[in-house]
């Protein structure tokens, strides 16, 4: 339905309505259009008019779309009166009601009614972090930093994630501020991105890089860069964090493996007892390892070779470097087969253990156990991401170490013509937001849209104080 | 108007007159061409003068008047909401802005709509409600017709009183009852048995529970009213479980009467083990053929969330025998996961058992699920494929015989 331009009589609408193919949906239909297509209000008021004089009364959700159309144009005075009449009309209003109201009012000069619209929305329930972002921008607009942060302090409270929105409109408007405890508070949001492994995106972080240089008298200065692969910064030669997990971290994340991902909720699902015992008897006997193969994961990366030869050729090029390797295994490889020849086979078993675990069982948990207890120099190959064993871990915060862990240890071998493996250079320095108090740096995306989260971003904003 | 009329008339001569004449639609050029002098007529009023001004605002003055005085009242009581009916409002406001929000809601939805434990879960719970009232107040409407269309044929009836004579008194559904009963005692001493695991009450939430109990209800319904019913076992079925007060809720009285044994025993102590056989679709043993001597074991668990492996371990543990249905041997599956429905699975059962026949027994495996039967065995239908390319193309056999590798691997190969 396309929404008249002018105004209409109320015959005219009621003409329209007849010719409508529902009649009884004909004003939810237009309201919807007429959101859609920004019609003037006072077509959307016209009709308004129409419907009260037809029925005495304007249904709630005829009210919603029509405050959704002044909101979208920026009404602030019809605004007030949609709240005027909402509050006469009906005892409470519902989260929808109040995400418009909180988002047109302070989207105005009246911004200040938002934040009491806001404590309004906390009698009945917890805002939306919609609500919080549209009341700490229209603080920050104003200048009033302390209640914006104040909000934000609030919203993390109640677990609600802020938008990069959000935090950057810290930065945007209080750029100029003389005020120490503002630039403790937007130092704490910049740590925050470190907790959370957030990474700013490009106009964010050049928000960032114009807040720190407008500090008075802090001389900061600003450098986009790309990190060396060795970790150091081109630009301040300082060396980047490490990215090892330390003694503490290593150990709390192999009890979380074992206890998660191995046991879970039932042994049997992924070994059994006896299986998980002869494993662990089998680890123990032969540590440490240095590399530990995933044989089956490994003996498909060439489909159109026999599952042998790209195990053997692995193996071979593993092993030349001398090190202790495992490769894990199913017991059907024992059997000798198309895909698997016992020659081959045995060949292999003097240039490596081996164990080979029941058919039905998951050789993925023994891959993480046997790599985790030989220490963190112990690189495992395998093409997967372990997607599903890092979802069986209980709480976020190991969920992150074992991302962290991952990608070091993780060998990516890519399919290549002849050569079988090309080790993917992995960083050696950790890719989070870090300073050292006359420094920073800090990673930062390209584009706005999110990257594969596997992937860490190589540009570099590094902040270093003259 | 006058104007407005010339108007008309012309562009009735040039444009439209032509158009209906070659087409022959005289009939429909009248209403065509009222609209269009309709507002040409606009045109002129609002740009001759604001004789007839709209009033824009006049709506507000509706919305705002005769309500001032119920204001007052509502203020008061407005303070002092427990949280129950404060949700209660919120909920009532949510159905005005036209949200999928149940308009009846008991003390106890409430509370568990209350206590989801975020937004999003809210958001299902409340559809979930909102669509079970849609579909009983449709149900309801349909009796109602029904009853009024039944109590109409009973007038016309009586009007043309027939008495109509049988040597048979219509009492089919109590007859019908007691045939069931009759063959359902008889599978209780000579039936096979089949044994319904009743463990995974932890596994599931509330609502798996639930469907769980209502799969089971109609698979014991199927399995009476077959010609040789197995003799049910619902083992590990502890009182005052959950499993256990649905079965009331939908047996009621009649679950004391039930012919099925119901105990809270493992199969394991009743049966000796080496007759067990785990149904499970997470099995590496497909099964081959319906042993008649075999004690087989279905799992009670719906499970939406998806937890592999669950009833595979429970099997491991026992060191039972475990089996998967050949889903992949008979049918080209298209979509879907390979668990099947507790009345699906006690359909095919059932067939299995009359007749041996697999692709009838597979016909209860919903269709969506499958493109079709598979007629020959894989490898045989591989080596007619093969065949005919080696004729049409030659030497390149190798080629083609990989080019099909991949195109069929993953519909048609087997592992």
């Amino acid at each position: 339905v396309q929404p008249p331009e002018k105004p209409l009589q109320a015959e005219e609408w009621n003409r329209l309505r007849e010719s409508f193919q529902s009649p009884e949906i004909f004003e939810e239909v237009m309201f919807n259009s007429m959101v859609r297509c920004n019609s003037p209000i006072d077509v959307a008021k016209s009709l308004l008019t129409h419907v009260a004089k037809n029925n005495g009364d304007i249904a709630y959700n005829l009210l919603l779309k029509y405050l959704a159309l002044c909101v979208q144009q920026g009404q602030t005075s019809e605004i007030r009166d949609m709240y005027d009449i909402m509050k006469i009309r009906f005892r409470i209003l519902e989260s929808g009601a109040y995400n418009l109201l909180i988002k047109g009012l302070c989207n105005s000069d009246q911004w200040r009614m938002g934040l009491t619209l806001l404590e309004e929305v906390k009698k009945i329930m917890i805002p939306s972090r919609t609500n919080y972002e549209s009341c700490i921008k229209a603080a920050s607009r104003h200048q009033e930093m302390n209640l914006a942060f104040e909000l934000y302090h609030e919203m993390l409270s109640k677990d609600l994630v802020p938008t990069l929105d959000v935090l950057q409109a810290f930065f945007d408007f209080s750029r100029g501020m003389k005020d120490a405890e503002l630039q403790k508070e937007l130092f704490g949001v910049l740590l925050y991105l470190r907790e959370n492994q957030i990474y700013p995106h490009k106009t964010f972080m050049r928000s960032i890089k114009l807040w720190f240089e407008s500090m008075p008298g802090g001389n900061w200065r600003g450098h986009l860069t790309n990190i060396k692969d060795s970790g150091q910064c081109p630009v301040c030669n300082h060396q980047l964090e490490d990215s090892d997990l330390t003694e503490e971290e290593y150990n709390n994340l192999r009890e979380r493996i074992i206890r998660d991902v191995i046991h879970g909720t039932d042994t049997f699902r992924k070994t059994s007892p006896q299986e998980f015992e002869a494993f662990q008897t089998f680890v123990e006997n032969r540590l440490p390892f240095d590399i530990v193969i995933d044989g089956l994961n490994v003996s498909h990366i060439k489909p159109r070779r026999m599952q042998c030869e790209n195990l053997f050729d692995a193996v071979n090029c593993l092993a030349k470097e001398n090190a202790r390797l495992l490769v894990l295994g199913r017991k059907h490889m024992l059997i000798n087969s198309s895909n698997w020849k016992r020659e081959v086979m045995k060949e292999m078993q003097n240039k490596a253990d081996f164990f080979f675990a029941e058919n039905i069982s998951e050789d993925d948990a023994f891959l993480l156990y046997a790599t985790l207890r030989s220490g963190k120099h112990c690189k495992f190959v395998t093409r997967d991401f372990l997607r599903d064993h890092k979802a069986c871990l209980s709480d976020s915060l190991t969920r992150h170490l074992f991302r962290k862990w991952q990608p070091i240890y993780h060998v990516n071998s890519k399919k290549m013509f002849l050569s079988l493996f090309i080790q993917q250079p992995a960083f050696s320095y950790d890719c989070v937001v870090q300073t050292t108090g006359d420094t920073w740096h800090i990673p930062y995306k390209d584009s706005f849209e999110e990257k594969y989260s596997y992937e860490v971003p190589r540009k570099w904003l590094c902040i270093q104080q003259q | 108007m006058q104007s407005a009329n010339v108007l008309l008339k012309k562009i009735v001569r040039s444009s439209v007159l032509p158009f209906a004449a070659q087409h022959g639609m005289k009939k429909d050029l009248f209403p065509l061409s009222r609209t269009l002098s309709l507002s040409l007529c606009l045109k002129q009023d609002n740009s001759s003068g604001p004789s007839e001004k709209l009033d824009l605002d006049a709506w507000k003055k509706v919305m705002k008047s005769g309500l001032q005085d119920e204001v007052s009242e509502t203020v008061s009581e407005h303070k002092e909401l427990s949280t129950l009916a404060a949700a209660r409002e919120i909920l009532e406001m949510w159905r005005l802005a036209g949200r999928s929000v149940p308009e009846n809601i008991s003390e106890e939805q409430l509370k568990t709509f209350m206590e989801c434990p975020s937004k999003s879960a809210k958001k299902k719970y409340l559809k979930y409600l909102h669509l079970k009232e849609l579909y009983k107040k449709n149900d309801k409407r349909k009796m109602d017709e029904k009853r009024e269309r039944k109590q109409e044929a009973q007038k016309q009836a009586s009007e043309t009183d027939e008495t109509k004579r049988s040597s048979l008194v219509c009492l089919w559904a109590n007859a019908m009852d007691k045939a069931y009963s009759w063959r359902a005692a008889q599978a209780m001493i000579f039936g096979q048995p089949l044994v319904f695991d009743m463990s995974y009450e932890k596994d599931m939430s509330v609502r798996e529970v639930a469907n769980t109990v209502r799969q089971i209800v109609l698979s014991e319904g199927c399995n009476r009213r077959s010609v040789d019913p197995f003799h049910v076992h619902f083992c590990n079925l502890k009182d005052d479980s959950l499993y256990h007060k649905e079965f009331i809720k939908h047996y009621r009285e009649a679950w004391g009467k039930l012919l099925i044994t119901a105990t809270d025993q493992c199969y394991t102590d009743i049966f000796p083990k080496d007759k067990l056989v785990y149904l499970t679709a997470d099995s590496p043993k497909v099964m081959k053929t319906f042993d008649h001597n075999k004690i087989y074991i279905v799992g009670s668990m719906v499970d939406k969330s998806i937890k592999t492996g669950v009833s595979l371990a429970r099997a491991k543990r026992l060191g039972l025998e475990t089996a998967a249905l050949p889903l992949e041997k008979y049918l080209l599956w298209n979509s879907g996961a390979k668990n099947l429905t507790l009345d699906q699975m006690m359909h095919i059962l059932l067939t299995l058992k009359d007749t041996g026949d697999w692709k009838k027994a597979l016909e209860f495996v919903p269709k969506r699920k499958y493109c079709g039967f598979v007629s020959k065995p894989v490898h045989e239908l591989k080596k007619t494929l093969n065949l005919i390319n080696t004729l049409k193309l030659g030497k390149r056999q190798e080629e083609v015989r990989r080019q099909f590798a991949k195109n069929y691997s993953k519909k048609l190969m087997q592992k």
